[in-house]
């Protein structure tokens, strides 16, 4: 267990040196999955549905904020959804338009949730966003969770009915956003999710942030449980069709990233738990103390044991030959490599090893003083 | 000389001209009301656009059902279901973009004095520099 915590310290020291490059490579692979995955679903557009133009998308999404990849998403999704018909561009782009309207337009960091959702659908792991989320952010995210979802409907939809979408005619087109809104939102399966998803958050929300022991661990196992069991009797009821089968293995990867999740972001010694009691005039106080568990990683040492070692006299002599050298006049001696050789001696290499000191002190202070990772 | 407290301070305070300072420079030229006020007439707009949005197509979703079964009650019905629906909407909404503006100019402008009070500091070891 020692050397997880060991490798997690490891990578934590290897973030905060290379923060800036991991978070572009983390968002450059996020908008190459989102594009290759709308491309792959949904590329009725041939030009856009190019490997080389995904690419390209990726790569300069990769240089914006990660607000532009769900921008870039949504204009991708629309290109393909004109290239089936007019109706499904009308009805996808009013979608849009709503969820940001009433939601993004408040809180734009939102948007990477709604890139996820369809992302966890289509990998066949819905059930760890509601436990991700439920983990790590606030009540908000329910409200993009939702619109993730629904997108993820509205293209399942247009993949299987493109074929049939083709009238060009006012009537044709009158029909096609009709039947578009009509089998995206009475879709019983997506309701059914949105429900499951929502109480399934709710249930990880609560849990984690409760003061038993293995709070996080309970909220995951329960809120996946939840998840599984609402889906189960939604379908049921509903009679809608469900694999069985790849809802428990959505489910046993739900629980793993869950776990990994609260390894990284929520590491406590409960063996170690303290509680107390005091109180002052107006409270009692019940508190209950939890350490965070932490394994500092060892720090290499590198001994060189093979290390050339010379004899004082010999380096003494050396010196000799060389003055005497430049005694007699020798003009062959190269100055610069003398330069060098003074440079390696005592105090001119302690002077350059205090400025280096300097400028580590303050690069560490400068750091502490601005909050930076 | 470098002054290593200057660089320090001034590290700080162009950090935060070319981030965070952008915006919150801007939010602090209005006053909170104004603020707040700009943002919720904005989002009744919004509100109203998006409200048709979804009365259109909950229209074009149910145009069927609706064919079926019109009448004058029904019509009367649901329009007042429409409008109280859209009160209900652009109040809550009012409320919650009042609610995190307020919240936000609040935030921004304590940066900003922040911001104020270490420029004041940089100014004072300057002058004392001169001196």
């Amino acid at each position: 267990m020692d050397s997880l915590f060991v490798f997690r310290g490891m990578l934590q020291d290897l973030y905060a040196k290379n923060s800036k490059v991991i978070d572009k490579a983390v968002q450059f692979v996020l908008a190459l999955v989102t594009f290759y995955l709308i491309n792959q679903n949904v590329g009725f557009m041939k030009m856009a549905a190019n490997p080389v133009v995904t690419l390209a998308l990726a790569v300069i999404c990769t240089f914006f904020p990660m607000i532009m990849t769900a921008i870039m998403a949504t204009l991708l999704i629309l290109a393909h959804m004109y290239a089936v018909s007019l109706g499904a561009l009308v009805v996808t782009a009013a979608v849009f338009l709503v969820m940001y309207i009433f939601y993004f337009r408040l809180t734009s960091k939102m948007a990477l949730v709604v890139l996820l959702t369809p992302i966890a659908f289509v990998l066949k792991i819905p059930y760890v966003i509601p436990v991700v989320f439920g983990l790590i952010a606030g009540p908000a995210a329910l409200v993009a969770i939702s619109c993730g979802t629904i997108v993820y409907y509205m293209m399942e939809y247009v993949k299987k009915a493109a074929a049939g979408m083709k009238g060009k005619d006012a009537v044709g087109l009158m029909g096609q956003v009709s039947a578009y809104l009509k089998q995206v939102f009475q879709s019983k399966e997506m309701w059914i999710f949105i429900m499951a998803c929502v109480i399934g958050f709710l249930v990880v929300y609560t849990l984690r942030r409760q003061s038993i022991n293995h709070a996080w661990k309970i909220a995951v196992i329960a809120g996946v449980v939840t998840n599984i069991v609402v889906v189960t009797a939604g379908d049921i009821s509903f009679g809608v069709a469900a694999s069985y089968a790849s809802m428990i293995l959505a489910g046993g990867a739900s629980v793993i990233i869950g776990l990994i999740l609260e390894f990284f972001f929520f590491s406590v010694d409960y063996t170690r738990s303290e509680k107390m009691q005091f109180e002052d005039d107006e409270y009692y106080y019940y508190v209950k103390a939890i350490p965070k568990l932490s394994v500092s990683t060892p720090e290499k040492t590198v001994k060189r044991i093979n290390k050339r070692q010379e004899p004082e006299n010999a380096t003494e002599v050396r010196r000799r030959n060389r003055s005497s050298e430049g005694a007699s006049g020798k003009k062959t001696v190269n100055k610069a490599r003398v330069k060098k050789s003074q440079l390696k001696r005592g105090p001119a290499a302690k002077k350059h090893d205090m400025k280096e000191i300097d400028k580590m002190l303050l690069t560490q202070s400068l750091k502490k003083d601005l909050n930076l990772k | 000389m470098l002054d290593e407290r200057k660089v320090k301070l001034m590290t700080k305070l162009a950090l935060y001209e070319q981030t965070q300072g952008k915006k919150d420079f801007k939010v602090s030229e209005y006053y909170r009301k104004d603020y707040a006020g700009m943002h919720i007439i904005f989002s009744i707009l919004w509100v109203t656009v998006g409200y048709m949005l979804l009365v259109i197509m909950a229209a074009f979703a149910g145009l069927e059902a609706l064919m079926e079964s019109l009448s004058l009650a029904l019509l009367i019905t649901l329009g007042a279901g429409i409008v109280i629906g859209y009160l209900i909407v652009v109040i809550v909404y009012a409320v919650i973009t009042g609610w995190l503006y307020n919240a936000r100019h609040k935030d921004a402008r304590q940066r900003v004095k922040k911001y104020n009070h270490n420029l004041t500091i940089l100014l004072k070891m300057y002058e004392k520099e001169k001196k």
